[in-house]
């Protein structure tokens, strides 16, 4: 076992551990509020992909009879992602409002939402499979050039230098181990929301009401919390952080209508960590990111998922409720 | 009868069977299942093996392709049966895609993602339906009884169940095993039908689609899970045509029925129940 390969497949693997943290606190916090494992937080992810890939290129809206409508400009990417993260944090209230909202008001099952929530996840797969065709996607290799540049000056006074002559943006820590600046990126943006969505949680109105509703979403409801209000913010929220989620991976690997099926390994990490705990959202993410990066490093690629179930299944047998699940009552 | 239609009644059968299975565990145990359509594969693949590699009699193939599925479901049931609710079916989930991607990655043994061709056809429409039709009457029969009746009451109530002398854990054992037969034996059928199999084909859309069905018809209604799979196979067939909506109709159905009618189409009643106005059809004892 060589010591960089391993130091190196740390460094990615917490890169991507961040990225599924971001999906995974998202998901966590909808079953703290709801009880129930919202299928179609993949679809939110996809659909900030694709807000941020249209307006990052610009595209041209036409009528089947080719019959030109509209152009959109190119936007840089700090227009793209915000519009992004908006818009998806907007189809996740509308979904909750028109997909979940009648049936929580009709019955106390889970199962039901989990299948209606199934459902809203194939829809948005194949709308975008019918709107913008199937085919694998590439974001602009140059949409953080702005954000990059600005890294790079900060890193530079850090004491790290960019490998000389690499086009990929690559820092050398040393001992032939580099890191890409679009991880470390990851890696500030991940730390950066997680740590405001911590903010918002601990120190503000809104999020003692949303604690509240976690511990018992009908005892806050009595006590005076508007919870259909608190319902939206918590998927808006959700939606926001699914879309950041989205628009790295579609930069790290690429975008298709299909990419919301990495939610299931974000899923698993909520469950590893404790369905409903937010810090053990984000522990789970990176020992899954961490597991998978390692599998493919030194046994085989193909071997990552196998490997993810399997955590799953066995953390499921050994300790059902996760790290950091304490008792069914005190999900938050 | 043309060979689309005959392969029609075909799928029906075998969809038929599979949601037969998925609705004894989900509706008439409690037991949300997210991962069913492994055993599916598992009853697919064992058949496809033996009747190609080994050159068995297609008829003792289907038959150990369920007791394989059996067998898996055993060893899977022991630890996780303990597990309740969403974690069940979350267990499920991950377990349904272990055994995909066992068989996606075991190349020397199912020939991996590529699928395993040649499948002689042995599912004509006769297999298909005699499976149906004796299948179904052992089901029907199962849940009257006392089996059945078991199920039920620790679906209703768990802790009055066991607190009644019924030894739930056992039962809930017994209702696995028998839904991952019927599920080893759709799978093996499906081989027979398509004559080339794929691990992709055992997903956990496919999955979902077997649940899905089940609450469609009704929870604890097996006639409304063969009419609710009779109505979602029919449906998948008409939309053929427009494919590329296929899917986009099919998620959004989901919603609607979920938003509109969550009890399914006959919620927990079956279908006789509401022919009760007959003579012959008047209430019985109820079970």
């Amino acid at each position: 076992m060589q010591f960089s390969t391993l130091f190196q497949q740390i460094i990615n693997g917490l890169s991507l551990g961040s990225v599924y943290a971001l999906i995974a606190v998202g998901y966590s916090l909808v079953y703290s509020i709801l009880s129930f494992s919202n299928f179609a937080h993949g679809g939110f992810l996809v659909i900030g992909g694709y807000i941020c890939y249209g307006l990052l290129s610009g595209f041209e809206v036409v009528t089947s009879t080719q019959q030109h409508i509209f152009t959109m400009p190119a936007f840089n990417i700090w227009i793209a992602s915000l519009s992004a993260l908006v818009g998806a944090g907007v189809v996740a209230i509308l979904t909750e409002r028109f997909a979940y909202k009648p049936i929580r008001e009709r019955t106390s099952m889970t199962l039901y939402l989990l299948i209606a929530s199934m459902g809203v996840s194939i829809v948005i797969e194949n709308i975008f499979v019918i709107a913008v065709g199937g085919r694998f996607r590439a974001l602009p290799p140059d949409s953080f050039q702005d954000i990059f540049a600005v890294l790079e000056k900060v890193l530079g006074y850090l004491g790290m230098n960019r490998v000389p002559g690499s086009s990929s943006q690559l820092f050398d820590l040393g001992g032939g181990v580099t890191v890409s600046m679009f991880d470390i990126l990851s890696l500030i943006v991940a730390v950066f929301f997680l740590g405001g969505l911590q903010l918002f949680l601990t120190r503000t109105r809104w999020g003692l009401s949303i604690r509240a509703a976690a511990y018992d979403l009908r005892t806050a409801g009595l006590m005076g919390v508007n919870v259909a209000f608190l319902i939206g913010i918590v998927f808006f929220v959700a939606g926001m952080l699914a879309a950041i989620g989205g628009i790295f991976l579609s930069f790290r690997y690429t975008l298709y209508p299909q990419l919301g099926g990495i939610t299931t390994k974000a899923f698993v990490a909520a469950v590893i960590g404790g369905l409903g705990s937010l810090p053990g959202a984000v522990v789970g993410s990176l020992i899954l990111g961490l597991a998978e990066m390692l599998t493919a490093g030194f046994i085989s690629s193909q071997m990552r998922d196998l490997v993810v179930f399997s955590m799953l299944v066995v953390m499921l047998l050994v300790k059902p409720a996760g790290f950091f699940g304490k008792q069914i009552n005190d999900k938050i | 009868m043309s060979g689309y239609q005959e392969g029609i009644v075909v799928l029906l059968c075998i969809n038929c069977v599979a949601a037969m299975g998925v609705s004894l565990l989900t509706g008439f145990t409690g037991i949300f299942t997210l991962g069913h359509a492994a055993y599916m594969a598992l009853g697919a693949y064992t058949t496809a093996i033996m009747t190609v590699r080994y050159h068995v009699h297609w008829l003792p193939a289907i038959v150990a392709g369920g007791v394989v599925a059996v067998l898996v479901a055993w060893l899977i049931g022991i630890p996780t049966l303990r597990l309740t609710g969403d974690y069940y079916a979350i267990a499920s989930i991950g377990l349904g895609e272990a055994i995909r991607l066992i068989l996606e990655n075991w190349q020397s043994f199912t020939r991996g993602a590529r699928g395993f061709p040649g499948i002689g056809s042995y599912a004509s429409r006769g297999v298909a339906v005699t499976f149906f039709t004796v299948l179904g009457i052992l089901m029907f029969n199962l849940l009257s009884s006392r089996l059945g009746r078991e199920l039920k009451a620790s679906r209703d109530d768990r802790v009055a169940a066991s607190l009644m002398g019924f030894n739930t854990p056992a039962s809930r054992m017994k209702a696995l095993l028998i839904s991952a037969f019927y599920c080893g034996i759709a799978g093996a059928l499906l081989g027979g039908y398509m004559n080339f199999i794929q691990p992709s084909m055992f997903d956990m859309m496919k999955s979902t689609e077997l649940t899905a069905v089940v609450v469609f018809g009704g929870l604890g209604s097996m006639s409304g899970t063969l009419l609710g799979s009779a109505i979602v196979t029919l449906v998948m067939e008409v939309f053929r045509n427009i494919s590329q909506y296929r899917m986009l109709i099919y998620g959004g159905l989901l919603v609607v029925i979920m938003v509109l009618r969550p009890e399914g189409l006959l919620g927990n009643r079956e279908i006789w129940s509401f022919l009760s106005f007959l003579p012959g059809f008047g209430p019985k004892r109820r079970g």
